[in-house]
């Protein structure tokens, strides 16, 4: 029998509430600034469009210090029933903060998927709690598909600048859609919806307590729901805009926890993506409608200077993980005046191949190796922010459309030398 | 007349034969042994070569950074060969010792039973060494992905500082171990150690009181508007 993550009061608690066919489930970790919007407007886009359904707003607290769960309370709602449960932050959670979400964010999830399952629910949205965009309609286009059109997961599709997002953009959904054949173009959003059914599979999984749940539950999420073939589409969200994150936070960590993640996958699934070519596109639902978008200022020197500086002095960390002539191609980038700074998509796509197989492989320990891609990808980073400069959205989305298209082309290679690696 | 002739001559040539028969028969019996630990030992090192080249010890060695600390002291050798070499050494070692213990003399008997006594100090200071050499690596490594992801300049050589000081901790501990000039070691080492703290921290403090106000305020201080050039979100 599966291990009972909720405790009786809670169980109880639950009991009393009887079914429900939406869960609203919110994760938070010190959120007080932003939480009680993001539960108003839940509320207020379950009256407007579900009102005849009846709903749970669960907010799994990992025992905020900033009065996150007053914040909440605060925001009491009418005609909704609102439970809040704090899920057991482990000592981990405390000494290692994620870089993406919140900290223990999948037991946040594990906690609000088995209310959603005690309570039979049809249909669960998570919504991140820092969220300052969120509006009632996002309920709408992330519960409708489940409900009404018979889809296990909703991924949202976000409005972005054309800096942001930037791991997404050059590693995780170009690598996703290579190996998984869907464009899923937000695949690590933040903000889902998901059926019963797939809420029930996922509760099913024995990775709730490993690094995969931990750091890229996200990722875990979406990658279940392409590799195990769940009904997938994506929905319009218009402008993602959350509270800023912790500008001293460390970007190896976050490479190291999102990236280490997507490689971690490519083991557990390799024998559904070595079976797929090319890729589809994922329904999208929704308006696209213009947004105005925050302003992202990008200290491209300092970048430059970063690759710089890795490339010569991680040059013996590289050798054991790229192919010399890629590592020259790389190297000779870094001389390279910053005017006409350019790393090409093949050589990008080529490196983080290269690093995915040193990943399977154990070529040097993991943590190292995924620290050690910080350098290469602000210098990707850089070349990308210099040619995009005077680009539009549509300029900018194209151009990644190359970069997916050239991780699909170089997947074959790939595949080869990632079984003759198996030892 | 005959009893002179069978005391005084022909006595101490019967013993001096029995002598040389015993020591010739040890000889053979200390040849024997050693012929057969060299072709045994032999024999050992291409089993342990071929087996563990099947099992891909190889591809562990360099994983664990064995492979490139061992290239690095110049030796060419795989480490499934150099493995096969310990072996051979052991074995032909111990063939070595047992030829010596056949020749039943007081001077071998003394050697082996010494031997035996310092080997559990020496094979101690063997593993203290690999140990430190492969940690030395590895927080080496990690001080330098560190260094070059905060963007210091220096990285290299706070790398290289790490990796020196905890090999140094490991020879000093080895030496201790085989108890080669135990005080003279631990002594020099501190002082060392301590003189290279001190000198730095007032270089550090003398030489780099900007450096030192500008850590402590970036460490200490949340860091000001301008300082925020990028404002990129990457995830």
């Amino acid at each position: 029998m599966a291990e009972e993550i909720l405790t009786s009061q809670v169980r109880e608690q639950v009991g009393a509430l009887g079914a429900a066919d939406i869960v609203v489930g919110i994760p938070s970790y010190n959120n007080a600034r932003t939480i009680s919007h993001v539960v108003r407007a839940a509320n207020a886009g379950l009256l407007k469009y579900f009102p005849d359904r009846r709903a749970l707003i669960v907010n799994s607290d990992g025992g905020s210090k900033d009065r996150t769960r007053e914040a909440v309370e605060a925001a009491k709602l009418e005609a909704r029933e609102l439970l809040l449960v704090q899920y057991p932050l482990q000592p981990v959670h405390r000494l290692s903060t994620p870089y993406h979400g919140v900290p223990g964010k999948g037991s946040a999830f594990r906690t609000i998927f088995r209310i959603a399952e005690l309570v039979g629910a049809r249909a669960c949205v998570v919504l991140d709690a820092d969220l300052r965009s969120i509006a009632p309609e996002w309920l709408d286009l992330l519960l409708r598909p489940v409900l009404e059109h018979d889809f296990d997961y909703v991924a949202p599709y976000y409005k972005r600048h054309k800096y942001d997002g930037t791991i997404t953009n050059s590693i995780v959904y170009p690598l996703t859609r290579a190996l998984y054949g869907r464009r899923i173009r937000q695949p690590i959003g933040g903000d889902f919806g998901l059926s019963g059914r797939f809420l029930q599979r996922l509760l099913t999984r024995d990775v709730w307590t490993t690094d995969v749940a931990r750091y890229g539950i996200d990722i875990w999420m979406t990658t279940i729901a392409i590799a195990e073939n769940f009904r997938t589409c994506q929905v319009h969200l218009g402008a993602k805009i959350h509270d800023a994150k912790d500008p001293g936070s460390d970007l190896s960590a976050m490479m190291a926890q999102v990236v280490g993640s997507v490689f971690g996958l490519m083991e557990t699934y390799e024998n559904v993506w070595r079976n797929v070519f090319g890729s589809l596109p994922a329904p999208l639902f929704g308006f696209p409608f213009e947004v105005g978008l925050e302003p992202v200022s990008i200290d491209l020197p300092r970048m430059l200077a970063a690759f710089s500086q890795g490339c010569r002095d991680l040059r013996p960390v590289y050798q054991q993980v790229i192919p010399a002539p890629l590592l020259k191609e790389l190297t000779d980038c870094a001389s390279l005046p910053a005017e006409t700074f350019v790393i090409r998509e093949e050589i990008w796509a080529a490196a983080v191949y290269e690093f995915a197989l040193a990943y399977h492989r154990r070529t040097i320990t993991r943590e190292h190796l995924l620290r050690s891609l910080t350098p290469l990808y602000l210098g990707w980073v850089a070349s990308f922010a210099r040619q995009t400069e005077p680009e539009n959205p549509a300029q900018v989305e194209e151009r990644i459309e190359r970069l997916c298209l050239v991780y699909e082309q170089l997947k074959p290679p790939l595949l080869n030398r990632w079984s003759a690696g198996k030892g | 007349m005959n009893q002179f002739w069978e005391q005084t001559i022909l006595e101490p040539l019967r013993e001096l034969g029995r002598q040389a028969v015993t020591s010739l028969s040890s000889l053979v019996g200390m040849l024997v042994l050693i012929l057969l630990g060299l072709v045994v030992g032999w024999l050992a090192k291409e089993v342990i070569y071929r087996v563990l080249r099947v099992l891909r010890f190889d591809r562990l060695c360099d994983r664990l950074g064995l492979g490139t600390e061992i290239e690095r002291l110049g030796i060419t050798r795989s480490c499934s060969y150099l493995a096969g070499q310990v072996v051979q050494g052991i074995i032909v070692l111990t063939a070595l010792l047992a030829g010596l213990t056949a020749m039943r003399t007081q001077w071998t008997q003394n050697l082996v039973e010494r031997f035996f006594l310092y080997l559990p100090h020496f094979l101690a200071a063997v593993l203290i060494l690999i140990v430190g050499a492969l940690v030395s690596r590895f927080l080496g490594r990690s001080a330098l992905i560190a260094a070059v992801n905060a963007g210091m300049p220096s990285a290299r050589l706070l790398a290289g500082l790490v990796r020196f000081f905890v090999m140094t901790l490991a020879v000093v501990a080895a030496l201790d171990e085989l108890g080669i000039g135990r005080t003279t070691i631990i002594v020099a080492f501190a002082i060392m150690f301590g003189g290279l703290v001190t000198a730095a921290a007032i270089a550090f403090g003398l030489g780099a009181k900007e450096l030192a106000h500008d850590l402590l305020n970036a460490q200490f201080r949340p860091p000001s508007r301008d300082a925020e050039k990028d404002t990129i979100q990457h995830l």
